[in-house]
């Protein structure tokens, strides 16, 4: 079933290719404008140099978490409108497996996606990070698994109340938040989705730290964080479709 | 006889909201067989979707059991569903975005069958529902007809024992609706699928359903044979046609005494429509045109079809 998701979401994108690549050129720009506009203030100083490294891991990441919250909702109000959801929520397998299956898919290509992006952004700050795939790859999945559970739990809300673009976009502004809370200062925003796994990447890019020179602790409340939160958002995300199976709600938009 | 597919005892669902609480389906019972086609009938609002949303687990029922085979769907869903699949929206229950061909593979994968066991299958529903010169053509670039027909195999994909059909011919032109009939036909003949269905095209279900049931307010008012149910309105309407007008005093009489009574002046004489429940009626009814003086020029037994059993049944029942 993974794999029959896998292709149909791959299918999907070659066809809306040109949105895909809008999507992603969008992005580009968003840290170009961004990034000349800082430097035209700023000049060369030391200290844009080194908000330099944070901005562009700050961005990157992002980049996943939009996906990672919202892409849910995105999906289930998009086979809803499409009369499929109904679909999907027949699978003998469960509609919960079904669903994270399309994330899987989604998750996949976005981190490919991601990398790709990171490359460029490189480039075009001329400031190389450490890439360590073996580093990042699992760190990214567990610090982004921390944001997908609220998406479950948007994604929940979506099959019931349909209609919850607005708090979509309220959502982003928190995640903007907590990937730029100085955790020196607020040490409980370790516990806060996002916020701890964005900074051991950045311990990973800039000081080059490797997965297995990261103190079991710092790993530990990675993995509780993104684990937890998953886990949470998943429970919450199944009892508000059981309450859409209950009011007939599945498949209407 | 073998053991009932699908088993429907005293299922109720009632919507609640803040405001008020809107009984959908009121203690519905019904069996269907294994191989049957059976129709849902009943006016909109009847009941008729949310009863077959309860048996594919789309809606979860206020009370009452609902079986598929030995599995109850509310107990266990997922075992229910790999002996269940609905089209409940017609043609918007595909991908346009993707051809016939990948539209099945996707539905075999999600019901959790492999795409390499399933391709000759896939093939076969491909030419079965002639698709075969669309098979790699976006479902978007497809006629509403052949959506239809691929929302159809998408379901049959899934190789499962129930077929749930919800308005399956809505919107087709007459052609493809009775290509789509004969395919519903020989599925349920040749491979032994048993098939629900609910539809407001009378056509559609006295064509292929052998049974019917009838649900009004929520409410199973009639569940019998389309045949039975024809023989027995065919047995009990007539019409008569009598020599020249009847009178007023006469026209009375017939509205007092008979339940449902059409009277109709034409050419010269008169036609009466009539429903007669017992068979003594028909002497009362002779009484009433000797005492007026009428003379009869024939009598006929009515043959009803089945849009004018399922009306002649509901408004008894409004």
């Amino acid at each position: 079933m993974t794999w029959a998701m896998v292709k149909r979401y791959g299918i999907e994108l070659k066809r809306y290719a040109f949105n895909t690549l809008s999507m992603l050129v969008s992005f580009y720009l968003i840290f170009l404008i961004l990034f000349l506009g800082i430097r035209s203030f700023a000049g060369d100083s030391p200290q844009f140099g080194e908000a330099l490294p944070g901005m562009v891991i700050g961005f990157t990441v992002f980049y996943l978490v939009v996906y990672a919250y919202a892409e849910l909702s995105w999906v289930l109000i998009a086979e809803a409108q499409q009369g499929t959801l109904e679909q999907l929520s027949m699978s003998p397998l469960g509609f919960g497996r079904v669903i994270v299956a399309r994330i899987f898919a989604a998750l996949a290509f976005r981190i490919v996606v991601m990398f790709a992006l990171l490359v460029i952004m490189m480039a075009t700050t001329s400031r190389w990070l450490h890439v360590d795939l073996l580093t990042i790859v699992p760190v990214l999945i567990l610090t982004v698994a921390s944001v997908q559970g609220v998406g479950f739990v948007m994604g929940g809300l979506a099959l019931v109340f349909k209609q919850i673009q607005a708090a979509l976009g309220i959502l982003q502004f928190v995640f903007v938040a907590l990937l730029a809370i100085p955790l020196e200062q607020f040490g409980f925003a370790k516990y806060l989705p996002l916020t701890w796994g964005t900074h051991l990447i950045g311990r990973a890019m800039v000081d080059g730290e490797r997965l297995w020179q990261m103190p079991p602790r710092d790993l530990g409340a990675l993995g509780v964080v993104g684990i937890g939160y998953f886990l949470v958002g998943f429970a919450c995300f199944k009892g508000l479709e059981r309450v859409a199976r209950s009011r007939g709600l599945l498949g209407h938009y | 006889m073998s053991a009932p597919v699908v088993r429907v005892d005293n299922l109720t669902k009632v919507y609640r909201s803040r405001r008020e609480s809107v009984v959908a389906v009121d203690h519905v019972s019904f069996r269907v067989e294994p191989g049957e086609i059976v129709g849902l009938l009943g006016p909109n609002g009847a009941g008729k979707t949310t009863t077959i949303k309860c048996l594919c687990t789309l809606v979860r029922p206020t009370s009452g059991t609902v079986a598929l085979g030995q599995v109850d769907v509310v107990a266990h869903p997922a075992r229910a569903l790999e002996n269940v699949t609905a089209v409940l929206e017609g043609n918007r229950n595909i991908y346009w975005r993707l051809s016939p061909r990948e539209n099945l593979e996707f539905f075999s994968g999600l019901q959790g069958i492999s795409t390499r066991s399933v391709r000759p299958y896939i093939n076969e529903l491909i030419d079965r529902f002639a698709l075969g010169d669309k098979r790699d053509v976006a479902a978007r670039k497809l006629s509403r007809g052949m959506q239809q027909k691929l929302a159809v195999a998408c379901a049959l994909v899934k190789r499962t024992e129930v077929l749930l059909l919800d308005e399956p011919t809505l919107g087709l032109d007459v052609e493809t609706s009775h290509e789509l009939r004969s395919a519903l036909v020989a599925l349920a003949r040749d491979d032994g699928r048993t098939i629900v269905l609910s539809s407001h095209d009378m056509n559609v279900v006295q064509d292929i359903c052998e049974r019917v049931i009838i649900i009004h307010e929520g409410r199973v008012v009639t569940d019998d044979r389309v045949a039975n149910l024809l023989q027995v309105f065919r047995a009990r309407a007539y019409r008569i046609r009598l020599e020249g007008a009847i009178s007023d005093a006469q026209a009375r009489a017939l509205h007092e005494r008979f339940d449902i009574v059409h009277t109709r002046a034409e050419d010269g004489g008169t036609d009466i429509e009539v429903e007669l429940f017992a068979r003594d009626q028909m002497y009362d009814l002779m009484d009433v045109l000797r005492a007026g003086g009428s003379v009869i020029e024939s009598i006929d037994r009515e043959e009803p079809n089945l849009e004018e059993v399922f009306l002649s049944i509901v408004r008894k029942r409004a």
